[in-house]
């Protein structure tokens, strides 16, 4: 009896492991993430890392819009934090990602080849504050307790910028670092006091009713900078007119995000799995929370978020931005992508 | 009679503790003492859960942390059964090992995260190691502290039957100590699966523990509590199925008392 009912279970075990790597497989459907063919053409592809932030849009925008084109097809990979997005470039296995720019610095410091290619977007980042707060500046925020993504975001060197402003001096906030979609939840249960994210996770405070916006990251540094495009050298290396057709991409997506503000939001909802009207709003009100022009980095703007971040002590040395940035990419012209958001 | 109607109170009692759980969160949630972001109503779940049907996502990422836990447990279940066998058997083997175990069983999976990206990448690979690491531990420990605690007296009968090595671990062995075997099958079973969320933080792009993250970042706790739901039901089936094992009737005996 026990070696039938054995017998049985191990029989059992194996067809259920065998039915559900079929299922897991699919070996009936033709791989789709390799290179793509179309007609005939085989294209090449690359899986370019993202977060579902309103900085890191072009990204899926330009997935969408290579879906059909006949260059490279970008295919975007959505991650729910940043470390497993730098773990997996140190692993080798993603060569391309949108990230915040001191991580990036961080990441050159410690020896990583990578280089700054692009940015994600301008502005884009909001200060926002519990509605039942009267703050009007920073410095009524003395003694309340403000969340920051991490200390590697540019939000935590920026608020120190503006601090220093305000003579508000550093422990007179109290710091917490939150993962952003916690934020506009821990305003509303009133745990933090304010918050300073990029979006959507400002805007939803907003939406709610729990909070209100304090500063727009434009009132405090005028086209602040949040995350940067970081390929890894290896892949400019090896496959510069892939690494070309993403640049151009990017820039093209968010030539056409800029002035198609509701298809933007309609095309990049569904890849950040977020709701098309939180994204709408966030592009739409104002329409310069966020922009995605002027995009090409400059010298003295990761000069002063470097610099920024060793007297925040997130950087140890002065890391020469010229190995940093690699601008050779950013097409000259630069049109609206075409596409098609119906 | 009396056993139907055990049968049914079995059915109703269950049934009745749910709907009352689900009318309590449903009057909870409308009568607004949290905002609706925070608590969603059961209503915003259920059609969350069905979206998630029609796309095929919640079918896909349910099939895929299935996949990932199975061959997790399987392989944490043939490695660490065999050595929790020979550690059982070697006093040597146990005193040498056991320090080095317990340590690395105190280990977190989250606290190999890291190395799970850096070694296996974002995918299927990296949660399988991380869902087999919960596994392994456990097994190995369970398998050994069977096997040691087996009576002397039934290797002393197996001697004298002549039984002597691969006879006496099929014949004696492994039948003495499989309830607990079957026991511990139950629990780390369990662990997979509640590690799976943890595991597939990092899982890339699907499975259930992905969702619930990126539903935390999508601001869509309808979603996430929809996935939940999905968890907590897979989480009791595995364990029902498992219980079975332990009706094996030569088994039987390890659970009577």
């Amino acid at each position: 009896m026990f070696r039938s009912s054995a017998t049985r279970w191990i029989l059992g075990t194996a067809i259920f492991v065998t039915g559900i790597t079929l299922l897991r497989y699919r070996p009936w459907h033709p791989p789709t993430r390799e290179a793509v063919a179309t007609e005939g053409v085989v294209r090449d592809s690359l899986t370019v890392g993202f977060l579902p932030v309103t900085c890191h849009l072009t990204c899926p925008v330009t997935d969408f819009a290579t879906r059909h084109s006949a260059n490279t097809r970008f295919d975007s990979q959505r991650f729910t934090d940043f470390p497993t997005i730098v773990e997996s470039m140190k692993g080798g296995r993603l060569e391309a990602s949108f990230m915040i720019a001191p991580l990036a610095m961080k990441l050159r410091e410690q020896g990583m080849p990578v280089k700054i290619l692009y940015l994600g977007h301008r502005d884009g980042s909001t200060v926002m504050v519990r509605k039942d707060l009267p703050a009007r500046d920073l410095r009524d925020l003395r003694g309340k307790t403000l969340a920051v993504p991490s200390k590697y975001s540019n939000q935590y060197l920026v608020i120190h910028k503006l601090m220093d402003d305000q003579g508000v001096k550093p422990d007179e906030i109290r710091f917490v670092e939150l993962p952003p979609p916690d934020m506009p939840g821990a305003l509303a249960a009133k745990a933090i006091d304010a918050y300073f994210v990029g979006e959507p996770f400002a805007a939803k405070a907003e939406l709610d009713g729990s909070g209100r916006v304090l500063y727009y990251a434009k009132d405090i540094w005028p086209h602040f900078i949040s995350c940067v495009l970081v390929a890894h050298e290896k892949l400019i290396r090896e496959r510069p007119s892939v690494v070309r057709d993403l640049v151009r991409g990017i820039a093209e997506s968010g030539e056409w995000a800029e002035t198609h503000r509701l298809g933007a939001a309609k095309v990049a909802a569904p890849y950040f799995r977020q709701d098309e009207a939180l994204v709408r709003f966030v592009l739409t009100q104002p329409p310069d929370r966020v922009s995605y022009r002027m995009l090409t980095p400059t010298d003295e703007d990761l000069g002063q978020i470097r610099d920024m971040g060793i007297k925040a002590g997130i950087l140890e040395r002065r890391i020469d931005i010229r190995d940093l940035v690699d601008r050779s990419f950013i097409p000259t012209d630069i049109k609206a992508a075409n596409i098609d958001a119906q | 009679m009396s056993q139907r109607r055990l049968n049914v109170r079995s059915i109703l009692l269950p049934v009745a503790v749910f709907a009352a759980a689900l009318a309590l969160w449903d009057g909870v949630s409308r009568a607004g003492f949290f905002d609706k972001s925070a608590l969603p109503a059961p209503a915003a779940v259920i059609l969350a859960f069905g979206q998630e049907i029609r796309s095929g996502r919640m079918f896909n990422d349910l099939v895929t942390s299935l996949f990932r836990v199975t061959v997790g447990f399987l392989i944490a279940v043939l490695l660490g059964i065999p050595l929790g066998l020979w550690m059982g058997q070697k006093l040597a083997a146990r005193t040498a090992f056991l320090p080095l175990l317990n340590f690395l069983r105190n280990l977190s999976p989250l606290a190999w995260m890291p190395f799970a990206i850096l070694w296996f990448g974002v995918g299927d690979a990296s949660a399988i190691f991380l869902i087999c690491l919960s596994a392994f531990f456990p097994v190995v420990l369970a398998t050994m502290a069977a096997v040691a605690n087996i009576p002397a007296v039934y290797f002393r009968v197996a001697e004298t039957y002549g039984l002597r090595g691969f006879e006496k671990l099929v014949q004696v062995t492994i039948p003495a100590i499989m309830p607990q075997l079957i026991t511990m099958l139950r629990v780390s079973a369990g662990l997979c699966w509640l590690v799976v969320v943890a595991a597939e933080m990092i899982a890339g792009r699907d499975g259930l523990g992905f969702a619930v993250m990126d539903s935390r970042n999508g601001l869509r706790m309808d979603l996430l509590v929809a996935e939940m739901v999905v968890i907590g039901v897979i989480g009791v089936v595995l364990d029902r199925v498992l219980e079975r094992l332990s009706r094996i009737p030569s088994v039987r005996w390890g659970y009577e008392r």
